[in-house]
């Protein structure tokens, strides 16, 4: 399996990206952003959609399109978009617009599957590159903000109360996760973005009490994740998504049982 | 130790209403005052204020240190008042402490660092709750626990917004008698929200009782500062 250059493109890839959403993960469940990231996934969607009307690499509209959207949503900030109305407005129109501008595009369906349900095993060598990249600028960026933002997204009170600058904090951390979720795209697709950025984070929860521990389990899940289902996508032909969001699930519901 | 507080002149409107309208007073290290009145007269507002997370309208807020140069912004500890934690959040007594140490770069806590936590939760009478997940502590358990990430941040200043609301009579006396034997022990100013003119007024050395557009700081109890019984 390991001898094709694309599974070790799946492999390589997915593990850097399935870490970094693993870690991500923790802080978007501990500050409620589950439905935020998986706005940006239909956000992603119409950046992608809009690339190929233009003619460029649809990763670069997925960058753009999140990004834009972290900044703004930080600069409303986030409560606005905890309503659901909000969310359902802005899902809406996001996913209207990704078909109008693959309608525009004449575009194969081919693109709108791999966009909407990942294309892992589809990755190029400069795209193994550029997720490589993204993902260690991600953890290195995590790495001196993390005191801040764990005390902020585990104790929003007492941080405002111990004058961090909650708002940088804020927008910061939607910068990362936009980067997250175009990158977990790939993997996993629009649909599924939820999967890497929220169920191991949700299942390391359930598994232990402290905020280290809690990353650590999550990225070794979400690696797991990936890496099972690589291999039974391989050797099955079944889609590797199904195969990684049945797994996240399965342990999900057995850490409920372990719950501290 | 602790800080000069000096307000002069303070004059806040929220909404377009008056809030606080031209509050002046001095409150000098080491002094507990006891802040009474009624919801809506202000007393969050005036903390906010010498907190400097909400900008007066017009007037002036010095915080100096005992010789005088400028107190920093971490010299103030603030507890606010309302603090939801979701009982199902699964971080320790001991990780809720040490959020509050004053590195903010540093991702690891280092023995002292440890070692600083178990002092403050011996301090608070929490040792005892270390592992325990904060989201599954009682009321008092957790306000002690806050009370302790708090000082994590040694200030030299506590303002506690109302620490006692929704406690029981006696955990209430319990988280009072706490708060004073810190004031005293460490000498910081401690500025205390109450509802409980009698909890408050037992610990306090002023009491400032704070209406809708008036206040007064009175001479509750005098000490050591004021020279008295």
């Amino acid at each position: 399996m390991l001898s094709y250059p694309f599974m070790q493109h799946a492999f390589l890839a997915g593990t850097l990206v399935a870490a970094m959403c693993g870690i991500i993960g923790v802080f978007v469940i501990a500050r409620s952003l589950s439905f935020i990231a998986h706005t940006f996934s239909h956000i992603g969607f119409a950046g992608a959609s809009f690339s190929v009307l233009v003619g460029w690499n649809p990763f670069a509209g997925l960058l753009l399109f999140t990004g834009l959207s972290a900044l703004a949503i930080g600069r409303l900030g986030v409560r606005v978009f905890r309503r659901d109305a909000s969310i359902s407005v802005v899902l809406s129109l996001f996913l209207g617009l990704g078909i109008l501008f693959l309608s525009l595009a004449n575009k194969q369906s081919g693109f709108v599957s791999s966009i909407l349900f990942g294309s892992v095993v589809g990755i190029s060598g400069a795209d193994v590159v550029r997720m490589v990249v993204l993902s260690l600028a991600v953890l290195l960026l995590l790495i001196p903000g993390y005191r801040m933002l764990t005390f902020d997204s585990f104790d929003p009170a007492g941080a405002e109360a111990a004058g961090l600058p909650i708002r940088l904090l804020s927008i910061g951390f939607l910068l990362l996760l936009a980067i997250a979720v175009s990158e977990a795209m790939q993997i996993v697709g629009a649909l599924l973005v939820f999967t890497l950025l929220t169920i191991p984070a949700a299942s390391a929860r359930c598994l232990t009490n402290s905020v280290l521990r809690m990353l650590l389990y999550s990225a070794a899940l979400a690696i797991l994740g990936v890496w099972v289902g690589l291999t039974l996508g391989y050797y099955t032909n079944w889609p590797v998504s199904f195969f990684i969001t049945a797994f996240e699930s399965l342990v999900y519901f057995l850490s409920l049982r372990f719950t501290r | 130790m602790g800080v000069r507080i000096e307000l002069d002149d303070i004059c806040v409107s929220l909404g377009g209403q008056p809030v606080l309208d031209r509050v002046s007073f001095v409150i000098e290290p080491g002094e507990f005052i006891g802040i009474i009145g009624p919801n809506g007269a202000g007393k969050s507002t005036l903390l906010r204020v010498i907190l400097g997370s909400i900008q007066p309208d017009s007037g002036r807020v010095k915080i100096t240190a005992v010789d005088g140069s400028p107190a920093p912004r971490r010299a103030i500890g603030y507890m606010p008042q309302t603090r939801l934690i979701d009982p199902e959040l699964p971080i320790s007594a001991a990780d809720f402490v040490g959020f509050g140490l004053p590195h903010r770069y540093r991702p690891w806590l280092n023995r002292a660092d440890r070692g600083q936590v178990g002092e403050l939760l011996g301090l608070v009478g929490a040792a005892h709750l270390a592992g325990k997940p904060i989201g599954r502590l009682s009321g008092g358990e957790r306000q002690r626990v806050c009370l302790a990430q708090t000082l994590a941040g040694d200030p030299e200043a506590l303002l506690l917004d109302e620490p006692t609301a929704s406690l029981d009579p006696a955990m209430q006396e319990q988280i009072a008698d706490l708060v004073s034997g810190i004031c005293r022990e460490k000498a910081i100013n401690v500025l205390f929200i109450s509802h409980d003119v009698e909890l408050v007024g037992k610990h306090a050395d002023r009491m400032l009782y704070m209406g809708e557009g008036e206040y007064s700081l009175n001479v509750h109890r005098s000490r050591r500062l004021l020279g008295g019984t």
